[in-house]
């Protein structure tokens, strides 16, 4: 390789580089800018009210969170997610065999939320219920506990 | 008067129409109709062969620019506005109902004719040298086709879109590595919110049009360079033996060329000179026969396919409303939730393995596609030489109908098989 060839070639590799890099760098910005730094979702603990709030035996649905408290008479209480392991889609529990039922492509969770029919791949979460200073029941949906896990009130 | 011939002849220049030359003309001093030969073959104007499917998807897509232009001025993309101008469409705007229809309905059959387009062009044989990468081009196409339709579907933020794009969008997220990601940059959150309709609003409107129309004019540039449609060569009269023309400096030995006089009634331009093959298909003096001008010949069948088009769509607006659900609630899911008819095959996947059926058979298929004009090495376009591929391919579709039909007409509620004709009144509690 001659001295001109050299120059042309390495001139024209930082010039390709220069614009591939100044590319790459300008699209990553844009895949970046794309995700938010900011969700402006409902916090993932919040208060429900006072443990006199809710009823034994059948579970409450809150609607907004997407969970079941569940009260039972000596064991207490405990949350369940009410969005199916497999695509989201929102869960209902039925009085007759205590189990969840997921309408979009027929999951089924055992009371204890067990993945045991359908194609969901995992048990449904249970979350956290602690007890707050000025008295109402606290569920943190970041702290997923065990199935057995109970708040005694 | 002559001021009137003096702008109309500023405007299109060429000789009147009655002539060859104004024939040729009209095609390639126009920036919108050059797309076309001046000439076309006979053999390729013929209903029979492509079925005009090309054609009616772009007819189709124009539709649907036009109609979602209109629609954009009504509507919001927030929750809940998004719903009440879908409710103002249905109740108060001059012609709501028939606009929507006709954006709904053009919409669905565009995925249809996508589809049956790009199984016409596999039954031709149609994807083999030099057309490769027009089939590449085309399977973007399709995909684009389906992600419009896609993001479409949840502007009306009813029941139905929420929880179809709910479903949707969860089954990316099983992508191994980046889908939780995706999902989030899809949403612009955890689940199907406000950020989300914005998302998909921008991408519709914006992104995904664009995308569609810069694939499209390659698409068409190519079906042009490749030396127009494929034929079916061995229907055609084999070509005689002509003497090989060749262009071109005349080899070393042979005797220079004897110069002639130009004619002083005709006008010379030498464009440039090069050597070597074309790599499109060319064709031979006696073709050349078989060739008419494209005005009016070609003009009148894509004019006739355009208005078979719209007039197909205007008549289905006026008789089928498109569907308006009740608003959307992220609380309660419908039962059976489904996503939109041309995912049901998906969703049936699904409904037995997220991963298997929601990521990788959808990822291979679409592979399988984009190879298939370098995995098929045969060169021969008829059909008789290629039962193999017609079987492989003939079976693909077969499974994704099956499947589509399945999802659509045989699921109840909780995904059970239910026979259409069973009527199953409420559901399960
Ligand atoms: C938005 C979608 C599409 C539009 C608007 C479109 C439009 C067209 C048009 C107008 C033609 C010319 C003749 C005809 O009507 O067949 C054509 C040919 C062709 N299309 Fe498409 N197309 C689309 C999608 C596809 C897809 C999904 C494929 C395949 C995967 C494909 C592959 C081809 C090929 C290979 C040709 C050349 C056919 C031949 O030479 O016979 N296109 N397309
Ligand atoms: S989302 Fe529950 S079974 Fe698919």
């Amino acid at each position: 390789m001659n001295r001109r060839s050299f120059f042309k070639l390495s001139w024209g590799t930082v010039g390709v580089g220069a614009l591939v890099s100044a590319l790459g760098v300008s699209f990553a910005a844009i895949l970046r800018f794309l995700k938010p730094n900011v969700f402006y979702e409902p916090p993932q603990a919040f208060k429900i009210g006072t443990p006199g709030d809710f009823p034994f035996g059948a579970p409450t649905f809150l609607v907004e969170e997407k969970i079941f408290i569940f009260r039972d008479r000596e064991k207490g209480f405990s949350a369940a997610s009410a969005v199916c392991t497999h695509l989201g889609c929102t869960v209902a529990h039925f009085q007759s065999d205590q189990k969840f039922h997921c309408p979009c492509h027929g999951s089924v969770f055992g009371a204890d939320g067990a993945a045991q029919h359908g194609p969901a791949p995992r048990a449904l979460d249970w979350f956290e219920v602690t007890l707050a200073r000025d008295g109402q029941l606290r569920v943190d949906k970041d702290k997923v506990v065990p199935s057995s896990y109970r708040l005694m009130v | 008067m002559n001021l009137f011939r003096e702008i109309w002849q500023s405007i299109v220049r060429r000789d009147p129409l009655s002539t060859d030359k104004g024939k040729s003309e009209l095609v390639f001093l126009n920036v919108w109709l050059h797309i076309h030969p001046a000439k076309v073959k006979k053999e390729n104007m013929k209903f029979r062969h492509s079925f005009y499917l090309g054609f009616i998807t772009f007819f189709l897509f124009l539709i649907l620019v036009t109609t979602g232009i209109v629609l954009m001025v009504y509507y919001r993309p927030f929750p809940p506005q998004a719903y009440q101008d879908m409710k103002d469409l249905e109740f108060v705007v001059f012609m709501g109902p028939f606009l929507r229809g006709m954006h709904r309905w053009a919409a669905h059959g565009m995925v249809v004719c996508v589809f049956l387009h790009m199984c016409r062009v596999f039954y031709t044989g149609s994807y083999k040298k030099p057309r490769q990468f027009n089939w590449v081009v085309g399977v973007f196409l399709f995909l684009l086709t389906l992600g419009l339709s896609f993001t479409g579907y949840l502007l009306p933020w009813d029941q139905l879109a929420y929880w179809a794009i709910t479903v949707g969008s969860n089954i990316g997220s099983y992508a191994p590595l980046v889908g939780g990601q995706l999902r989030e940059w899809l949403l612009g959150g955890h689940s199907v919110g406000e950020a989300a309709l914005v998302r998909f609003y921008v991408l519709h409107v914006a992104v995904l049009p664009a995308a569609m129309i810069l694939f499209t004019i390659v698409h068409f540039w190519r079906v042009r360079k490749d030396g127009g449609l494929s034929r079916p060569i061995w229907k055609l009269a084999p070509p005689k033996a002509a003497p090989l023309v060749t262009i071109g400096a005349p080899a070393a030995s042979a005797a220079p060329l004897k110069a002639s006089a130009a004619s002083s009634t005709k006008t010379y331009g030498l464009m440039e000179v090069v050597t070597g093959k074309p790599i499109f298909e060319t064709i031979t003096p006696e073709e050349e026969e078989d060739t008419v001008f494209s005005y009016p010949y070609a003009f009148v069948r894509e004019a006739v396919a355009l208005m078979v088009t719209v007039t197909g769509i205007m008549m289905m607006s006026l008789f089928f409303h498109a569907p308006l659900e009740e608003l959307a609630n992220p609380a309660k899911t419908p039962n059976p939730a489904k996503a939109p008819w041309y995912f049901l095959g998906l969703q049936e996947l699904v409904s037995h393995s997220a991963m298997l059926g929601g990521v990788v058979a959808p990822a291979l298929m679409v592979l399988a596609l984009l190879a298939i004009p370098y995995i098929d090495r045969n060169p021969s376009r008829r059909p008789s030489d290629r039962k193999w591929a017609i079987w492989l391919f003939t079976l693909f579709v077969v499974i994704n109908l099956v499947l589509i039909v399945v999802g659509t007409f045989f699921r109840g509620p909780g995904w059970a098989l239910v026979p259409p004709w069973v009527h199953v009144v409420g559901g399960a509690e």
